[in-house]
């Protein structure tokens, strides 16, 4: 094996900072001094602490690189060093670097990278807003980076694929490991439809609080831009985003409500000087302007094929007289029942539930609490 | 040596016991052989005390045996047939002509009700013999059609009848009397909630299973109590089905033909819901048999529960076997769950924050996964008003429970009319292939299905379930051919096309 990828390993593995490689290339040193040379003058001439060697020694005796390697083979993982070409340009901006990165599924190559992030505990509304951005991010060539949990992240990557892109899933623990395991299917459907599965953690790494925060900062690095859903004022997403502000990235964050906890971090954000995330399309508009040859969809039940953008006038010739004038009634006010709607409106609850489902499956209106139905972002 | 027929209860079905006692001389004791239970061997102070009332004194060795020998007997129920059989032996009566007795005796020799009047009522029958039964239990055996029956006030009643110093009476059957009670609650008196009364509706006409989703307070104990009163009422088979469970638990008949309700609170045990427990009585799922089985915090109630409700619910009868032996007991129920949308029930309501954790959120829906749903067709959430939302839709009337039972029944009868043929009695029994055959879909609803699967992501067993819920939403119009409004519809009820429900907090593909 290369001494290059197993010195990376080791030094990956006892958390060394990227700091130690950066001295030990400077140094003229070759990889194999990690292992040649004794504790006390790696310590002197690098800066690698006593517990990082000696976790080194360990890890050396047990032949942990072979292993580590070969089950990265086996599973079909790639390792991204930090040297290498195709190390992602964006991490280079970090102050401590990761110094590889295991990688399941491809990692795409262009296209501008967007971070969707926010809490695990989202409002419905929070969901549609994440899963809205992800699809039409995704639709026009985006790449949609977030960290695979649940609620927010979950529902930005899960946009991503209905809209037909890639995205990035940077998780937090070991990439052969599946976080939360509700997402077993989510993640394997990132990796089919050409997304990948990141994380610069060694294999099997369980899940810790302090690994999480960590991993944010790759969140951050990756993108050029940065959105944040929905987020309470102490939570990963708002270490996130003071980590991207730092790199200099683009901080977007949508205005959630006052009153409720989970906006709160996100809300500062915006009074801190975040751009106010008020329109998805607009929001993408700028990061991809629009192409000028928007081809029709095919005309079906349920209109416009995914893939296709729905255009605002557009949207209401494919829906039913009903369906039209509800979701005129909803983008005029949601949160309304369908008791509600029957009391206003002149139609019966039947008929309202009839295109309340057709709208819904179409992701025009979502359910934003039991029985209570809002027209989706747009 | 005399013989006296009595009954013990397997079931819902009675066994004929024969009685047979024996006096030898010695000091006085009675002894009960052929596998009494405890209340049969008491039943010795019982018959003791009774026969003292009619100047029968008992005295030296009293041998009763109970034949068969090798099927355990239980219940007060024999101490008539003992009674009469030592009044013969002693001979207090010379000769008793060929008949059932049951009944428990008091002290002072009075009858008493007892559970299982119906299957003795059936037994007899079955045998051509006429029956004894305590006055008491006279209306249940009355609705049983062509049995001679007797109700027997007390001992000294019987033992002159049995004479000829002064005929009982026979019991005059009667018909299943017609209990025009209102709807309680009327389906009037839920205020809004249009889509859950439109989905009970639903439920109702097809037999279908129905999850409740919504925060306390919104109403869906309420509406479960108010689809008692939209299902057509029983008829005169399902009756005597309702009748003979109850009959076999002892509970009085005073609903008529109206379905019979069952609330299940959550710490309920396994035997208490299934069935079981001494002497293999019937559960509360067997007691709604033909009704409504509402099972409120449905995610409370432990797994194990949950997941042996599956097989009654599937099979619409229910098999108790333990060491004592097995029976089976009826349980074609309706079955509506109810729960929170998450532990504090607050989630996705305006008007209160929800207060749980990610993780307790996640829980909680976990529980509400597994394979018991794939027993359920339809999941209605139910919005809590707020009081503005109250007062506007207050001056919309809303139908009363009347006028929708005459929807669910029409529709129910274009269901018997189809299926019976083929021997089914509604949309929820068929089998999906059978199904999928009949409802001849047309080239705009296939294709308005396909986009449907796809957009929502369905699985072929939410398609099924769609296809059924369909069927009924058109025989509830009164439409021969499923189109795609009826498909339109039934996608508004399935499983996960709501937040609420374990589905869309899942991605699957």
């Amino acid at each position: 094996m290369d001494d290059r990828i197993k010195a990376l390993l080791l030094l990956n593995a006892v958390f060394a900072p990227s700091r130690v490689w950066d001295l030990l290339r400077e140094r003229g040193l070759p990889p194999e001094a990690l292992w040649e040379r004794g504790c006390d003058t790696l310590h002197r001439e690098v800066g690698l602490s006593g517990n990082a060697s000696g976790g080194l020694e360990k890890l050396l005796r047990r032949g942990w690189v072979e292993k580590e390697k070969s089950r990265c083979d086996d599973e079909g993982l790639r390792l991204v060093l930090c040297d290498d070409p195709d190390y992602p340009k964006g991490l280079e901006d970090l102050e401590e670097r990761p110094l590889l990165l295991y990688v399941r599924g491809r990692f795409p190559r262009s296209g501008p990278f967007v971070a969707v992030v926010g809490t695990r505990r989202c409002t419905s509304y929070g969901r549609a807003v994440a899963s809205a951005l992800g699809s039409e991010l995704a639709r026009r060539g985006c790449v949609v980076v977030s960290g695979g949990a649940l609620g927010i992240d979950g529902a930005a990557h899960g946009g991503a694929l209905e809209g037909g892109g890639s995205t990035v899933a940077v998780f937090g623990t070991g990439v052969d490991r599946i976080f939360p395991s509700e997402h077993e299917d989510l993640f394997r459907n990132i990796v089919a439809k050409g997304g990948a599965l990141v994380s610069e953690y060694p294999l099997g790494t369980p899940g810790r609080g302090w690994l999480f925060p960590r991993r944010n900062r790759i969140i951050a690095a990756l993108s050029s831009h940065l959105v944040v859903v929905e987020a309470p004022e102490r939570s990963g997403a708002i270490i996130t985003a003071r980590l991207a502000g730092e790199m200099g990235r683009e901080l977007w964050a949508v205005p959630g409500r006052i009153d409720e906890k989970v906006c709160r971090g996100s809300n500062a954000l915006l009074a801190d000087g975040a751009f106010p995330l008020v329109q998805v399309e607009q929001f993408v508009d700028l990061l991809r302007p629009r192409s000028s040859s928007s081809e029709e969809g095919q005309l079906s039940f349920f209109g416009a094929e995914d893939g296709m953008p729905e255009e605002e006038d557009g949207v209401f010739s494919t829906l039913s007289a009903d369906e039209t004038r509800l979701l005129r009634l909803l983008r005029e006010r949601g949160d309304r029942t369908i008791d509600n709607m029957a009391a206003e409106g002149t139609m019966s609850p039947a008929r309202i539930s009839a295109a309340l489902a057709v709208l819904c499956a179409r992701g025009l209106v979502y359910e934003s609490g039991p029985g209570r139905w809002r027209a989706g972002p747009r | 040596m005399s013989t006296i027929l009595g009954l013990t209860l397997r079931g819902t079905r009675a066994l004929c016991v024969e009685v047979e006692a024996e006096v030898t001389g010695g000091l006085f004791a009675i002894t009960i052989v052929g596998l009494p239970d405890a209340s049969v061997r008491e039943a010795r102070e019982r018959v003791r005390a009774a026969l003292r009332t009619v100047e029968i004194p008992l005295r030296g060795r009293v041998t009763v045996n109970l034949a068969p020998a090798d099927i355990p007997k239980e219940g007060a129920l024999l101490d008539l047939p003992l009674a009469v059989a030592l009044a013969c032996r002693t001979g207090a009566i010379d000769e008793v002509p060929p008949a059932l007795f049951m009944g428990e005796l008091a002290l002072d020799g009075r009858l008493r009700r007892v559970r299982g009047a119906v299957p003795a009522a059936l037994l007899a029958r079955t045998m051509g013999l006429p029956l004894f039964v305590p006055l008491e239990n006279v209306p249940e055996v009355a609705l049983v059609e062509g049995v001679v029956a007797y109700g027997v006030p007390d001992l000294p009643a019987l033992f002159a009848h049995l004479r000829g110093e002064a005929e009982l009476s026979p019991v005059a059957s009667c018909e299943i009397p017609e209990h025009e009670a209102e709807p309680d609650p009327d389906m009037a008196d839920v205020k809004g909630q249009f889509q859950a009364k439109r989905g009970l509706e639903i439920a109702a006409a097809g037999h279908h299973n129905i999850f409740l989703v919504g925060s306390p307070g919104s109403g869906k104990t309420m509406l479960a109590r108010a689809l008692r009163g939209i299902l057509p009422p029983l008829s005169k088979e399902d009756f005597m089905e309702v009748l003979l469970v109850r009959s076999t638990l002892g509970v009085a008949v005073e609903d008529g033909r109206r379905p019979p309700y069952r609330a299940v609170h959550h710490t309920a045990t396994l035997p208490a819901i299934c069935g079981g427990g001494s002497g293999l009585r019937p559960g509360e799922i067997s007691r709604a048999h033909r009704g409504v089985l509402f099972l409120d915090e449905f995610p409370e109630f432990p797994r194990d529960l949950v997941e042996a409700l599956r097989q009654p619910l599937e099979d619409g009868e229910i098999v108790v076997s333990r060491a004592s032996g097995s029976v089976t007991y009826p349980s074609r129920v309706l079955l509506v769950a109810a729960a929170n949308p998450c532990p504090c029930g607050n989630d996705g309501d305006p008007s209160e924050p929800c207060r749980c954790s990610a993780s307790e959120r996640e829980r909680y829906a976990r529980r509400l996964s597994g394979p018991i749903l794939d027993r359920i067709d339809l999941y209605v959430s139910v919005p809590r008003l707020t009081p503005e939302e109250l007062v506007a839709v207050e001056g919309h009337g809303a139908e009363s429970s009347a006028d929708i039972r005459r929807r669910v029944t029409a529709a129910r009868e274009r269901q018997r009319e189809r299926w019976t043929p083929l021997g089914f009695g509604c949309n929820a029994e068929v089998p999906e292939k059978l199904l999928r055959k009949e409802l001849r879909l047309g080239g705009a609803e296939r294709r308005f299905l396909e986009d449907a699967a796809r957009r929502c992501r369905l699985s072929g067993r939410g398609l099924a379930r769609i296809l059924r819920v369909a069927r009924t939403v058109a025989d509830l119009e009164g439409a021969d051919a499923v189109g795609t409004t009826h498909l339109a519809e039934a996608l508004a009820y399935r499983q996960g096309g709501n937040a609420w429900t374990t589905g869309s907090r899942r991605f699957s593909s």
